[in-house]
């Protein structure tokens, strides 16, 4: 019953913010000077007249009140569809589905690599201190002060154009091969991972630390068991929490980190959508986009939330 | 997938190691990440749009610039998004890359009589779209009164007109007004040449993300994500198979100039839009930079009557603001290599360029002064302009805040990053003066957007008798006539001052040397796709 009890309450959360977040949305994107009618007019030449300007407000739909138009897209929504793209006609959903594997590759390689190497530093330097710790904090401080920007571009011009290690620009899907999908998501990827591999180094560290200075890991070493295992089946599982909590934050943060790496390497993902509709006041597909990081959201939280409960028994559905 | 296994092969057993080494995790991740590497040189590797570069000889790949178009339909595309359409949908009349205007779908065409007002054309026979349907003088009827209904950004000049099979392959267009440039408009850079099939224009809805023309190529959907790349495969129908040089081409939406260049110079694209501020590293890699003078920069001095900017509407105010504009500093320091100054509305071997008035406004201050004084206000103005970020047009406009301070003019400059809120701005009649940037067309074509009561670039509707009757004149004369009347048009614009031109600059292309026919002029700036065939 407690599982039900958790489920009911994520649930009604998860429904509350999307609610909030969506209803946001649509308030902040009409607050932006402009429309969409008169950016499709723009294009066309910019010469126009308001009466022509009344017919493509109309006929987009955008010059109904903010609640009835909200109340149409969440109507919509119960029906499975978030509207349609206002200048391609192209439903928004089929657009952003489109959308969603370059951003989520990116955004799961980022968390896999920084989780992995993170970790991995964090251990090292907790079990050695000295050297390899100090080497691990300057690493985490030239991996923080870095700006992404000028990593994704050094990256670029040293292993994409004068060695020609990776591609510089684009993104193959899986169905182009499992290879060709890696090697279009490795620049990307080690640029955001940069900053996060320093970061989930020092925490991974200083828990492990912390946990290593116990009583029960002296206990262990007392049994006889290898530094290694003490290491991995029971200290690492005590200094988890603190790492899986900031992967938790890392994927989150990650869904407006990806727009500039998705820019630098021409790479069709949500942000970048996200900036070009917000440019061209598109709504239906601004507020699809916050709808689809949302979702993002409710559901990494609900992953670091049950990764808590599997990590530490105590906070187990009771 | 042999170079995927290579890379997971390792996993378990370095996993293993971890255990009895921690240092040892970061040995496996560079171990993948190096096997990853090889497999990204390997022949395998390849098949995406990432990749395509390395399938050389049978791909083009060309690097658009732009943010993706809204829509494929030829009738609602802006020209800006010529490409776009003009690999797919072949013209009626085709434009070269030196100029020269040659048979497209129409073998021949001329104006009967005298007026500019009918123009017949004779079509291709035995010519098929790439849906197999047939091109008949009926169906270029349907198709350019479709062009008119969906008043896209060429439908004005189609405006009016009457569109008539007079013949199983002839069709005569009967114009409301006369109109000079039906050669021209009817071309691929002006888009609405490009003729849609039957069954395109029964299901107009599907023209947004499918094609149906007669050109050398169609649109693959299996191979295109919309916003980011398009792949055109070759139309089996089409009449001119020699002229089919590619097995694919992709159109790849890259709009960061700098990634632009990488995706040049690594190869993965063989031909793309440059940018200014990647020019010189350009030529450094060795790249064929092609650039004609297509555009030219400087201000639009719109409000002319005096509403927001009561001194705009004394010709003597616009022509010192002119006189305190030192075009040679801003061409070297903004746009070194690329830009030239220029005191007229047009570029060197455009339509209506003088070259008796390449320096009509002398960079001289006392001269500006003096005209200021004698307009009364020899303590200057303040005037409000508005400028975009397209092209480097807001560096030009704080240079000219600083020139023109010494006249005695502050200009104030509001600068929006989004192009929306700019045109929106400056078309809305929101501000006496903005920075503008206008391409190479044809005079009697320029006339509704640039200088005409209705332009958009004349938000606040000046009229001209002297230029209207000039525009009329224009509007009637034959193609030997046209040069001296777009020059006497210019040469209104320049004395009456209207505009403050101070660069020509042409956006440049890049390509690498496995493509060769990459060429431009001053009459035809747009790269003709279709001319572009493999090196050797």
């Amino acid at each position: 019953m407690p599982v039900l009890r958790y489920a009911v309450r994520w649930t009604a959360s998860s429904l509350v913010l999307l609610f909030s977040i969506t209803a946001a949305t649509f308030v902040l994107a009409s607050l932006a000077p402009g429309d969409a009618a008169r950016a499709i007019l723009n294009t066309q030449g910019g010469g126009y007249t308001m009466a022509q300007y009344r017919q493509v407000r109309h006929a987009l739909g955008i010059d109904a009140p903010l609640p009835v138009q909200y109340w149409h897209w969440l109507d919509g929504l119960l029906h499975g569809s978030l509207g349609v793209d206002l200048f391609s006609g192209q439903p928004v959903t089929q657009e952003l589905n489109g959308r969603l594997g370059p951003s989520l590759s990116i955004i799961a390689g980022t968390v896999l690599l920084s989780g992995v190497a993170g970790v991995a530093l964090g251990i090292a330097s907790a079990l050695r201190r000295g050297a390899l710790g100090r080497l691990v904090d300057v690493v985490s401080l030239l991996g923080l002060a870095v700006p992404n920007f000028w990593l994704a571009l050094v990256l670029v011009e040293l292993v994409a154009v004068r060695i020609r290690v990776f591609p510089a620009t684009g993104y193959a899907p899986l169905g182009d091969g499992p290879a060709a999908w890696a090697q279009s998501i490795a620049l990307p990827v080690l640029t955001l991972s940069a900053g996060a591999v320093a970061f989930v180094a020092k925490q991974t560290r200083d828990a492990l630390s912390e946990v290593m200075g116990a009583e029960f890991v002296v206990m262990l070493r007392a049994r006889g068991l290898s530094p290694g295992a003490v290491v991995l089946r029971h200290a690492l599982r005590n200094a988890a929490i603190p790492v899986v909590t900031v992967l938790g934050l890392l994927l989150v943060s990650l869904l407006g980190g990806t727009v500039l790496v998705e820019d630098v390497f021409s790479i069709p993902g949500l942000g970048q959508q996200a900036v070009t509709a917000a440019g061209s006041h598109d709504l239906p597909v601004i507020v699809g986009v916050a709808f689809y990081f949302t979702v993002i959201v409710v559901i990494a939280n609900l992953l670091v939330d049950v990764s808590y409960r599997v990590l530490n028994p105590r906070l187990r559905f009771s | 997938m042999r170079s995927f296994r290579a890379l997971d092969a390792p996993r378990r057993p370095r996993r293993r190691a971890v255990a009895r080494r921690p240092g040892a995790l970061t040995a496996a991740a560079l171990a993948a990440a190096a096997s990853l590497a090889l497999s990204a040189c390997s022949p395998s590797a390849g098949g995406s749009a990432a990749a395509a570069g390395r399938s050389a000889g049978g791909t083009l790949t060309v690097g658009f610039s732009v943010q993706a178009p809204a829509t494929l339909d030829p009738a609602k595309a802006p020209q800006n998004y010529a490409w776009f359409e003009q690999l797919a949908y072949e013209p009626l009349i085709v434009q070269r890359s030196d100029g020269r205007l040659a048979p497209g779908l129409a073998q021949s065409w001329s104006y009967a009589g005298t007026g500019n007002t009918t123009f017949v054309m004779h079509l291709r026979p035995g010519v098929k779209f790439s849906d197999g349907s047939p091109l008949t003088a009926a169906g270029v009827v349907a198709d350019l009164r479709y062009v008119v209904h969906s008043a896209g950004q060429m439908s004005p000049f189609l405006s009016g007109d009457t569109f008539t099979a007079t013949g199983p392959l002839t069709v005569t267009i009967k114009a409301a007004a006369p109109n000079p440039d039906f050669p021209q408009i009817l071309t691929q850079d002006d888009v609405v040449g490009g003729m849609i099939s039957q069954p395109g224009l029964r299901a107009p809805a599907r023209l947004g993300t499918r094609t149906f023309g007669a050109g050398p190529y169609m649109i693959d959907p299996s191979q295109t994500v919309a916003g980011d790349h398009y792949t055109y495969v070759p139309n089996p129908s089409y009449y001119d198979k020699a002229a089919t040089h590619w097995k694919k081409v992709i159109i790849k939406v890259i709009t960061d100039p700098q990634s632009m260049l990488n995706a040049v110079r690594t190869g993965q694209v063989q031909v793309a839009n440059g940018d200014p501020t990647t020019i010189a590293a350009a030529k450094q890699a060795g790249l064929s930079v092609i650039s004609e003078p297509d555009l030219w920069m400087g201000v639009t001095l719109a409000d002319r009557g005096g509403v927001l900017a009561r001194p705009l509407a004394d010709v003597r105010v616009r022509q010192a603001l002119n006189y305190a504009t030192s075009r040679t500093a801003i061409s070297r320091a903004l746009f070194p290599g690329t830009g030239a100054p220029t005191s007229q509305a047009t570029v060197p071997g455009g339509y209506g360029y003088d070259p008796a008035l390449a320096r009509a406004y002398p960079y001289d201050v006392a001269k500006a002064r003096q005209l200021l004084a004698a307009a009364g206000y020899p303590h200057g103005f303040t005037l409000k302009i508005v400028t975009g970020e397209y092209g480097g047009m807001n560096l030009m406009a704080q240079a000219l805040a600083q020139q023109w301070q010494k006249a005695g003019i502050r200009l104030q400059v509001t600068d929006y990053a989004n192009s929306n809120q700019f045109y929106s701005a400056a078309f809305g009649a929101k501000f006496p003066a903005f920075m503008t940037v206008f391409g190479q067309i044809p005079v009697w074509v320029e006339g509704p957007s640039l200088f005409l009561p209705p332009a958009s670039y004349n938000p606040f509707h000046t009229a001209a008798p002297a230029l209207a009757a000039l525009y009329g004149q224009e509007s009637r004369s034959s193609a030997a006539q046209q040069p001296r009347l777009d020059q006497q048009i210019q040469a209104y614009l320049a004395g009456q001052a209207w505009f403050v031109p101070v660069v020509t600059i042409g956006l440049p292309y890049y390509a690498t040397k496995a493509v060769a026919g990459a060429t431009t002029s001053a009459r035809a700036p747009l790269l003709e796709l279709d001319e572009i065939r493999p090196a050797g």
